[in-house]
């Protein structure tokens, strides 16, 4: 009798705690993407969770500070349309739990008027469909692996020239430029198992191989792999004339670390991420070893796009260094605000609906250039190919961008 | 058959430091039946010590090595003083494996302030540096690694068998309480042994350092590689956890460089099955207490 009365006492009070929570959900649902009108006075939320912490956190802080820059740019010249900008910034630790989390907090619990996206595809997907559920227009400025776009989002753009898989297509260009005599033989493939990097490296070497570039090794590699010595011995064994690392951040470094301590230098090397961060690659390889290395970029130093000198200058101010160190994850995350910025200058408005509709039509110039997307979010352009020469990252081709003619060989080890 | 041996070779000089770090772990187990899931940490915290020192004061950290051992030694002792020794002896078992994991967390907070969360990697001029031996590489700070570690088991090995702390060591490791009747201290002995265990932490995290980069967040991987090592080598036992040292190593990267990396790990936890079906105890644990 008694257990009987604990049962009903306890239905009773999951049965409350249910009708709260449709009540709070009800309410949270009706506040989200409204609130930019409810509250179109004060300041302008944006809320993004970004990985300061775990395996992406390189990367995540270098687009806080892109966002945080354009923040402070664009407050300093008196907001958007007279809004002051405030960003709300959480960590998701480089969790795809803990972002889905922080996007619904921001959202129904922070009531943010806009939100900004996190790093990496596999940090994207899940983010935009919260993003999605509540009407936001998402704007990322990393995370363009194919699986974004098979979503098929309508308020979903993805922040820099071409898709993901896609970025490494400017290194094919070059490398089929060049005379037969010139052009490698034979290439090894070493990829990270992630959203982001493999794609590339096999989107490279579908082109290759179609070219005749005979494939001798080709491994991917779990992204908990802590050593990948075997790994690169393996791919040494086979002695190719050209190394495509499908990698982010950290295996980029090992990568480089292995070969120099095998003695094996290929004769051309691209590199789809960690290579073009000049912050901390040259501190992680040996600046001495960086030379010859490829890899791809929507932004570079000197660059004449919108709003690059300004960028530039504020950023050394901000955070020191020089324009070699400006990391172009920032870039793309600035990029970010200066479309919301464009957009609130050519409507007059500045809610989620008119920005999903307004970036749907048009070209729209950025740091990146000038950025245009289809439906699925996925932009139409072309990334830059770059190139480690006396320790500085140059772009080298296309010809209408490059500053430096594409060194080949690569250069031996600095050691 | 060049990337199985090159293969053998990275995982032949890898396993002398996997065998320093897991030696601490089997150390504080064999003492005092404490399984320290802190140790992990406590490597992670000597190779920012190292790597500190280093960047800096340019101390190398092959001969900072002394300055983190002293160091760790007396963060280990006062670990096992201020949170393992106020466990009741009946409970300590169960209740350090909570224990060490928040000294783990309460480790990689600290870290996590003071250097942040971005990879580390301690860049000497050396640290690429190879040689070359029938085509094969060797590479220079992972043979120096390894012979750093088997010096530093040696010194272990003279101190638990040639030495009278040695003496008191094994007692309590082989009979804690007729130890205590024969006026060993097990409490003193207990706090030098953890300490002692912390202190290979220290020359292990030096030279994980020169190996990999790392953040406060790497000695997750570690711990449940620890933890495997000690396990097939039998748990208390240093022998073993060298033996398992040199299994988990070579086999990892010799599937890694001749399979796929991604099997390396499953292999690895493949062998550690069949040996713990057909010797339930490990390779070299004992029934009875002792094994060390």
């Amino acid at each position: 009798m008694t257990d009987l009365k604990q049962l009903r006492r306890s239905l009773a009070v999951l049965g409350g705690i249910g009708v709260v929570a449709v009540v709070v959900a009800g309410c949270a649902s009706s506040s989200g993407g409204g609130s930019s009108k409810s509250n179109s006075k004060g300041p302008l939320v944006i809320g993004a969770s970004v990985s300061l912490t775990g395996d992406f956190s390189d990367s995540g802080k270098a687009v806080k500070r892109g966002y945080d820059l354009w923040a402070s740019t664009v407050n300093a010249n008196g907001g958007v349309l007279g809004r002051k900008v405030q960003m709300k910034i959480v960590d998701d630790a480089s969790s795809t739990t803990q972002v889905v989390t922080n996007y619904q907090n921001l959202i129904n619990k922070d009531h943010v008027n806009l939100t900004f996206g996190p790093f990496s595809t596999l940090l994207t997907i899940p983010a935009s469909r919260v993003a999605k559920r509540y009407g936001y227009a998402f704007l990322a400025p990393a995370g363009g692996g194919p699986d974004v776009f098979k979503q098929n989002l309508d308020n979903f753009f993805f922040v820099q020239p071409a898709p993901t898989t896609q970025s490494g297509n400017v290194f094919a260009n070059w490398i089929l430029s060049l005379p037969a005599a010139d052009q490698p033989k034979t290439a090894a493939y070493a990829e990270l198992d992630d959203p982001f990097s493999a794609p590339i490296a096999e989107s490279l070497r579908a082109k290759f191989e179609a070219a005749g570039i005979r494939t001798v090794y080709k491994q991917v590699y779990p992204a908990e792999t802590q050593d990948l010595s075997p790994v690169m011995a393996a791919l040494v064994a086979k002695k190719p004339d050209m190394i495509i690392g499908g990698t982010q951040s950290n295996d980029a470094y090992a990568q480089v670390k292995s070969l120099v301590q095998l003695k094996y230098s290929p004769k051309f090397m691209y590199q789809s991420n960690g290579a073009n961060d000049p912050l901390n690659y040259p501190d992680k390889v040996g600046a001495k070893n960086t030379e010859g290395i490829m890899s791809a970029a929507d932004w570079f130093p000197g660059s004449t796009a919108v709003g690059s000198a300004a960028f530039t200058a504020a950023y050394i101010k901000a955070y020191g260094g020089t324009a070699q160190q400006v990391d172009d994850s920032s870039a793309e995350a600035y990029s970010v605000g200066q479309l919301i910025e464009a957009v609130a200058k050519k409507t007059g408005k500045i809610d989620n609906a008119t920005i999903i509709k307004s970036l749907h039509s048009g070209t729209w110039q950025t740091l990146l250039g000038s950025l245009s997307w289809s439906a699925n979010g996925s932009p139409s352009g072309e990334f830059n190919l770059v190139q480690w020469q006396k320790s500085a990252l140059v772009p080298v081709f296309p010809t209408t961008i490059a500053k430096a003619t594409p060194q080949h060989p690569k250069p031996n080890w600095g050691g | 058959m060049h990337a199985f041996i090159q293969g053998l070779i990275l995982g032949l000089l890898t396993a002398g430091v996997y065998a320093l770090m897991a030696s601490g772990q089997t150390l504080i187990f064999g003492i005092m039946n404490v399984i320290n899931l802190a140790q992990g940490a406590m490597v992670i915290l000597s190779a920012y010590i190292s790597y500190q020192l280093f960047k800096s004061f340019g101390i190398d950290p092959f001969l900072a090595i002394p300055i983190v051992t002293v160091g760790m030694f007396v963060i280990g002792v006062a670990v096992q003083l201020l949170f393992l020794r106020p466990l009741k002896r009946e409970d300590r078992a169960e209740l350090s494996l909570l224990v060490t994991f928040a000294i783990a967390l309460l480790i990689e907070g600290i870290m996590s302030i003071t250097w942040k969360t971005n990879y580390r990697s301690i860049n000497t001029s050396y640290a690429n540096s190879s040689w070359t031996v029938f085509g094969y590489q060797i590479t220079l700070v992972r043979l120096w690694a390894c012979v750093l570690s088997l010096v530093a088991l040696g010194l272990l090995y003279v101190l638990l068998n040639k030495t009278r702390f040695g003496r008191a060591v094994r007692a309590t490791v082989q009979n804690p309480e007729s130890a205590r009747l024969l006026g060993v201290e097990s409490d003193r002995v207990a706090a030098l042994g953890f300490g002692l265990g912390s202190a290979t932490a220290a020359a292990a995290g030096s030279v994980y350092g020169l190996l990999y980069a790392f953040y406060p967040g790497s000695h997750y991987d570690l711990i449940s590689l620890l933890l495997s090592i000690v396990v097939l080598g039998g748990l208390g036992s240093i022998g073993g956890a060298m033996v398992g040292a040199v299994v988990v190593s070579t086999s990892s990267a010799i599937v890694a460089s001749t399979i796929s990396p991604a099997w390396s790990a499953m292999t690895f936890f493949v062998i550690l099955i069949v040996v713990l079906v057909v010797r339930p105890r490990g390779l070299f644990g004992s029934t009875a207490r002792g094994a060390i």
